[in-house]
């Protein structure tokens, strides 16, 4: 079975490398030749959970799994973690500081968002113990 | 060329060529594509890949080795028969003393009887993609932004390497297509012959804008501005005729520069410019970012079409003299609205230009061999130095790993890899 295997890390608050890691995740997809449909969904998935990281989280790292039938993203930081995961699943609730308003986040719909473009996603996350995200996606799974 | 699945195989054409005698081999222009189009050969460059038509190569070439070309000689072709369409760029070649109408009746000294002008199709097209993001805003789901397709560049790239963003060009007709429409339509009229006679020759401010293969159905041609400025600006000097051929308001007078065409259209709009920022701007479109805009208008060149290639005067005095022009002809559209309204209603304004993605993956393999492949270009790029100098022919290290693994390159063509005391045995 083959099983392609990439790790990159994410550094909490930096926002001029925010979104570098979903964009190599699209050109490594890209180029195995995934439907585009379906790489726009990682992608988007992908960009939300990084931003995440970036904004709300510590330093963390995103590990990519594909294989042929299944394409899956972790995303995982040292971060403050998420008190009420539910909560935090509601669109439109965020705690996004006004300077992250202010760069145009904060909208409260990255995690519905993934939701929505997943196959599947998981969500570990406690207080002070960071969070990690598992994203799955099943291959001619048509969202 | 299209196959079955509905994409397009292999290289599109293009109209950029290195002149072996005047390249030395450096790496420069392999290091500016954008494409990753181009490998050095044998100390010459040569654009192997999907080149785009973007010029990045030209730009950065220290000896002028590499050059836009035009898709036919501008001698060739009856002059008076034929129309000729200039993009609204030439207008603006020849300094605030000749006007827009001025260009128009020097074509016609130079022989070209029947100039048409594109700044007025450049309104109509206005009119009718507002209908359209008006019609868009009430269905379901919008494909916003809806993506210009004026600049040919820009919807090669979208082709190539942002498939899914094909359906967030419009279907409409672009300026151009219009004018040859018009074009075709009257002049068949008025010589007796059928529109697929009626040859239409269009001026051009980029190679991008040459016609390409899939518009060859017919016999229209393409030249560079370059190609016709010398004689065009002795015949301009010596107008005596006075009639009117430039028709169009201030609106499509400023489509030249950036921002030009999305000034026109009432709609939620940005105009990006250059290739990095448009491959940006196209990748945050991809992760969804910019669904809030309704139109975004792109421009491989920098400051838009001034900036092409073909342009002989200063892009920056240029844009100046454009936005001169949109303050004199004033900012409004000069359309019979009631009349384009009732085109519109019967589909007039719908392309037969398909777009398809480019694939130049090798549409044999499985995905499952195509990981696969990744995962040795992986683990090749692991080995390699990293320097990304270029000397292997390549123009970074993952790109000369990719070209390895597909059989391109070879990896002892790796200079570094020498040094790290043959280190580059790899299975
Ligand atoms: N990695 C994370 N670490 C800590 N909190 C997070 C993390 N990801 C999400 N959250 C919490 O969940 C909320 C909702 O996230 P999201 O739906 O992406 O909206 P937004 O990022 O716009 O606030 C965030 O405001 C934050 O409180
Ligand atoms: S014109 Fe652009 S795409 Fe084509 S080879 Fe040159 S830099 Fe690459
Ligand atoms: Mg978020």
């Amino acid at each position: 079975m083959p099983l392609l295997e990439r790790r990159f890390t994410i550094k909490a608050n930096d926002f001029v490398k925010a979104g570098e890691v979903s964009i190599e995740v699209q050109g490594i997809l890209k180029k195995i030749g995934f439907d585009p449909t379906l790489v726009r969904r990682v992608s988007i998935c992908a960009y939300e959970a990084e931003m995440n990281v970036v904004m709300h989280g510590g330093d963390g790292e995103m590990m990519l799994h594909v294989e042929p039938e299944e394409i899956d993203l972790v995303c995982s930081d040292q971060g403050g973690g998420i008190e009420d995961i539910e909560l935090a699943l509601l669109p439109g609730y965020s705690t996004a500081r006004p300077e992250h308003q202010e760069m145009g986040f904060g909208a409260g719909m990255g995690l519905p968002n993934i939701k929505k473009n997943a196959s599947s996603l998981d969500v570990y996350s406690r207080k002070g113990e960071g969070t990690r995200l598992i994203m799955k996606f099943e291959v001619g799974d048509e969202h | 060329m299209s196959t079955d699945d509905g994409t397009s195989a292999g290289r599109p054409v293009h109209y950029v060529e290195v002149d072996e005698d005047l390249c030395n081999g450096c790496v420069l222009c392999m290091k500016a594509c954008p494409m990753k189009a181009i490998r050095l050969r044998d100390h010459v460059a040569r654009i192997e890949g999907v080149c785009i038509d973007c010029m990045e190569c030209a730009r950065v070439c220290p000896r002028g080795a590499i050059r836009g070309v035009s898709s036919v000689d501008v001698s060739l072709g009856d002059r008076s028969e034929d129309a000729v369409c200039p993009s609204t760029v030439l207008y603006s070649q020849f300094g605030e003393d000749f006007l827009p109408n001025d260009v128009l009746l020097g074509l016609r000294s130079m022989g070209f009887r029947y100039p048409f002008d594109q700044a007025y199709t450049a309104e109509i097209y206005e009119f009718a993609m507002e209908l359209f993001i008006r019609e868009q805003r009430k269905s379901e789901n919008p494909p916003f932004p809806l993506i210009s397709a004026v600049c040919p560049a820009v919807v090669q790239i979208i082709a190539y390497r942002f498939p899914s963003l094909l359906r967030h060009i419009p279907p409409l007709a672009t300026p151009r297509e219009i004018v040859t429409r018009e074009a075709k339509q009257r002049l068949s009229a008025k010589h007796g012959r059928s529109p697929e006679e009626i040859q239409v020759l269009h001026v051009v401010p980029c190679p991008a804008m040459m016609i390409r293969e899939a518009d060859q159905t017919n016999r229209d041609r393409a030249v560079g501005i370059n190609a016709v400025y010398d004689e065009l600006k002795k015949s301009i000097q010596e107008i005596e005729e006075d009639r009117v051929l430039h028709y169009s308001g201030g609106i499509g007078l400023g489509w030249g520069i950036s921002g030009g065409e999305s000034a026109g259209i009432q709609a939620k709009s940005i105009a990006v410019s250059g290739i990095h920022e448009t491959i940006r701007y196209l990748e945050r479109v991809e992760m969804g970012l910019l669904s809030h805009i309704e139109f975004l208008e792109c421009r491989i060149c920098t400051e838009g079409c001034v900036g092409g290639s073909f342009n002989v005067a200063d892009r920056y005095q240029t844009k100046q003299l454009v936005q001169r022009y949109v303050r004199m002809f004033g900012e409004e559209r000069r359309v019979k609205q009631k009349y384009l309204m009732k085109l519109y209603r019967e589909g007039w304004f719908q392309t037969e230009r398909q777009v398809l993605p480019i694939r130049t993956e090798n549409i044999d393999m499985t995905i499952a061999e195509r990981i696969e492949q990744q995962k040795r270009v992986e683990s090749i790029l692991r080995e390699l130095p990293k320097k990304h100098c270029g000397m292997c022919g390549s123009p970074d290290c993952r790109t000369f790993a990719e070209d390895v693994v597909a059989g391109k390159a070879r990896l002892d063509n790796c200079t570094q890899l020498e040094h790290l005391g043959g280190k580059g045995v790899i299975t």
